[in-house]
C-alpha cells in the first residue's frame, strides 16, 4: 500500500514541472554557494603565509558551509514540496479515495513523507558533483563529507514532517506552504532564543529544543544518542500530530 | 443474524456540524437488489447522508449497518464492499484514465488487477480514453472515470450521488441504461434532482427534507400514502359532458382538456373506495361514450412538492 501511494505522489511530481524546477534551482544555486566558498577560501589562503594557511581547514571553510547553506535552502524548498500534500487533496476530495479505502491514515502519512524526502534525496544527489570535483583538484580531506550529508537529510526529514502537519491542517496549499515556513523559522529561532538567555537550564532547554545545536553537532561528526533521540521523535510527534489531524473528519 | 435483505439499515442517524444539525433521526433501509432514490432539495441532507453510509463521516448518534455490518466498527474489509460516487468525483487530474483505476484498485487490494480495469474500462467505454490525463476528457468522461473507480474494486452495494447533475442528455440516458443494468448484480443508492429519472430507474425511495426523512418505502406505496382520495381520468367522447355524480361521494372535477377525439376529466372523489365499475355502468347507462376510466397516480413530483412544502 505505501509502496502504491508513495510510487503515485513521486509520478504526480514528475508530471509536473514542479520537480525540475525545484531540482534545477537547487543545483544552481548550490553551484553559485559552492563556486563563491571556493572562491573564498583560495583568496583567503593565498592572501596571508603558507606556514598559517595551513591553518585554515578546507572542511571548516567550504565543506561545512556549504551544507548549512543547504540547510537554509530548504527552509523554502521543502514546503514548496510538502504544501500541496494534504490541502490539495482535500480540497479537490481526492483525499476520500484513500479513506473509501482499507488504507490507514499512517500509510498515506508515511508514503507522502517518503516521496517528498525522494525529491529531497534527488536535489543532494545533484551536489555530488561537488566532492567529485574537489577530488579531481587534489583535496583529500573530504572526512566529514558523510555526516554533512547525514545531517542535512536529518533535517529534511524534519522538515517534511512538519511540513505534512501543516498541510493536513488547511485546503489551502499557500497557507500549508507559509506555516511550514514559519514552524521551521521558529526551530531556528528557538536555539537563537537560547544563546540569548543567561540562564544556563534555560539555554539548555533551547538548546535541545531547537534544531541547530544538533545539525552542528552533525555536522562536524559529533552524532551523539541525544541527537538520534530528537530527530525520531521529532519526526513522530509530528507523523503521529498529521495521522491525527487526518483522521478528525471522524470527529 | 445478519438479514442480507436489507443491504443497508441507517437507524436514527443524526449529524451535526458545529452550530447546526446536517441530519436528525433519519431511518431507512435499502433492500438487496434494489434501486433505491434517494431524493431532497439542496441542502436537505442528502450528500451527508451518503457520505455517512459510505464510512468517510460517523454520525453524531445512531447506526448504519451495510450488509450486517457496523460501518463505523473496526471491519476494514467493509470499506471493499461499498462503491461511492460521490457529487464531485475525486480523480487525479495528472493521471492518466488506466493508471488512476490501476491506483484505485491497488488501494482496494483487488487481485486480478488488469482483469478488473480493463472490465470497467470496457463497461463503461473508456477504452479508447485509457491514456488521456484525466484532467484532459470532458465532464461525461470524467464522471465515467468516477463511476469506474467505484465499480472497479467490484463492490456489490453502490452509492451514486447525484451521478447525471451537468452531463448531456445523451451521456444521461446512456448512464441510466448503464445504472439500470449494473442493478442486476448490484443494490443502488441513487441521489437525483430529476424525479422522472428516480421513477425510472428506481423501485424504492427515501424523501429527505431539511435532514429529516419525509417519506420512505415502496414506490407504490408512497404513491398510495400521498394520494388523497382516489383520482379517476375519465374519458367519454368529444362533445360529452359529465353527468352529476355525486351520488358516489363528494367530488371534484380538477381538469377537463381534449385528447384527440377524447373528452378527458380528471376527477377526485373524497372517499378513496375504487367506484370505478358502478361509475362505469352508470355512465354507459347515461347513454354517454365511456372511453377512458383508470384510477391515475400523483405524479412524483407532486408528492415530492408535497412533502417539501407542506413542512417547512
Amino acid at each position: 500500500m505505501i509502496w502504491t501511494i508513495w510510487k503515485k505522489e513521486v509520478e504526480s511530481y514528475f508530471s509536473s514541472p514542479l520537480a525540475y524546477v525545484l531540482i534545477g534551482l537547487f543545483s544552481l544555486i548550490t553551484g553559485i554557494m559552492f563556486f563563491n566558498l571556493l572562491v573564498t577560501y583560495t583568496d583567503g589562503v593565498q592572501a596571508i603565509p603558507q606556514d598559517m594557511a595551513q591553518n585554515i581547514s578546507f572542511v571548516e571553510e567550504v565543506v561545512l558551509k556549504l551544507f548549512a547553506n543547504i540547510n537554509f535552502l530548504f527552509l523554502i524548498f521543502i514546503p514548496l514540496l510538502t504544501m500541496k500534500l494534504f490541502s490539495e487533496e482535500k480540497r479537490l476530495e481526492t483525499i476520500d479515495l484513500f479513506w473509501l479505502s482499507p488504507t490507514k491514515e499512517w500509510q498515506v502519512v508515511l508514503a507522502k513523507g517518503l516521496s517528498a524526502l525522494s525529491l529531497v534525496v534527488s536535489m543532494l544527489f545533484m551536489t555530488i558533483i561537488f566532492p567529485l570535483i574537489i577530488w579531481g583538484v587534489g583535496v583529500k580531506d573530504l572526512s566529514l563529507l558523510g555526516t554533512s550529508y547525514l545531517s542535512v537529510l536529518l533535517n529534511a526529514c524534519c522538515y517534511i514532517s512538519l511540513g505534512l502537519f501543516c498541510s493536513s491542517i488547511t485546503r489551502n496549499q499557500i497557507i500549508s506552504g507559509l506555516l511550514s515556513i514559519l514552524g521551521i523559522l521558529f526551530l531556528w529561532m528557538i536555539t537563537w532564543g537560547g544563546h540569548l538567555n543567561s540562564n544556563y537550564m534555560i539555554s539548555e532547554i533551547f538548546n535541545y529544543i531547537g534544531i541547530t545545536s544538533h545539525f552542528e553537532r552533525i555536522l562536524r561528526g559529533l552524532l551523539g544518542t541525544q541527537d538520534i533521540i530528537y530527530y525520531l521523535s521529532f519526526i513522530f510527534i509530528f507523523g503521529f500530530l498529521t495521522v491525527k489531524s487526518l483522521g478528525r473528519r471522524n470527529w | 443474524m445478519i438479514n442480507i435483505d436489507k443491504i443497508l439499515v441507517v437507524d436514527n442517524v443524526s449529524r451535526e456540524f458545529p452550530g447546526r444539525k446536517a441530519v436528525t433521526n433519519v431511518s431507512f433501509e435499502v433492500k438487496q437488489g434494489s434501486i433505491h432514490g434517494f431524493l431532497g432539495p439542496n441542502g436537505a441532507g442528502k450528500s451527508t447522508t451518503m457520505r455517512m453510509i459510505a464510512g468517510l463521516l460517523p454520525p453524531t448518534s445512531g447506526e448504519i449497518t451495510v450488509l450486517g455490518e457496523r460501518v463505523f466498527g473496526d471491519n476494514s474489509n467493509l470499506k471493499n464492499k461499498i462503491g461511492l460516487l460521490p457529487e464531485n468525483a475525486p480523480l487525479f487530474l495528472d493521471m492518466s484514465v488506466e493508471k488512476y483505476l490501476h491506483f484505485v484498485a491497488k488501494l482496494h487490494g483487488v487481485k486480478n488487477l488488469n482483469e478488473q480495469v480493463e472490465r470497467v474500462m470496457t463497461e463503461l467505454s473508456l477504452i479508447d480514453v485509457r491514456r488521456r490525463l484525466i484532467g484532459n476528457l470532458s465532464k461525461g468522461y470524467k464522471q465515467r472515470v468516477g463511476l469506474a473507480q467505484a465499480l472497479v474494486y467490484d463492490a456489490p452495494f453502490l452509492i451514486l450521488d447525484e451521478p447525471t447533475n451537468g452531463l448531456d442528455p445523451q451521456t444521461v440516458v446512456e448512464l441510466r441504461d448503464y445504472i439500470r443494468r449494473l442493478a442486476l448484480q448490484k443494490t443502488i443508492l441513487f441521489s437525483s434532482h430529476i424525479l422522472p429519472e428516480v421513477e425510472q430507474l428506481c423501485d424504492q425511495i427515501t424523501i429527505i427534507h431539511q435532514g429529516r426523512v419525509r417519506a420512505t418505502g415502496n414506490l407504490t406505496e408512497i404513491h398510495k400514502k400521498f394520494r388523497q382520495g382516489l383520482v379517476l381520468k375519465i374519458g367519454l367522447k368529444m362533445g360529452e359532458d359529465l353527468p352529476d355524480l355525486s351520488h358516489f361521494g363528494k367530488y371534484d372535477v380538477t381538469q377537463e382538456h381534449l385528447v384527440g377525439k377524447e373528452q378527458q376529466f380528471h376527477v377526485i372523489f373524497e372517499d378513496d373506495a375504487d367506484c370505478r365499475s358502478e361509475l362505469g355502468k352508470y355512465l354507459i347507462s347515461c347513454g354517454l361514450n365511456l372511453l377512458t376510466l383508470q384510477v391515475e397516480s400523483p405524479e412524483l413530483e407532486d408528492i415530492f412538492l408535497q412533502v417539501t412544502e407542506t413542512k417547512k
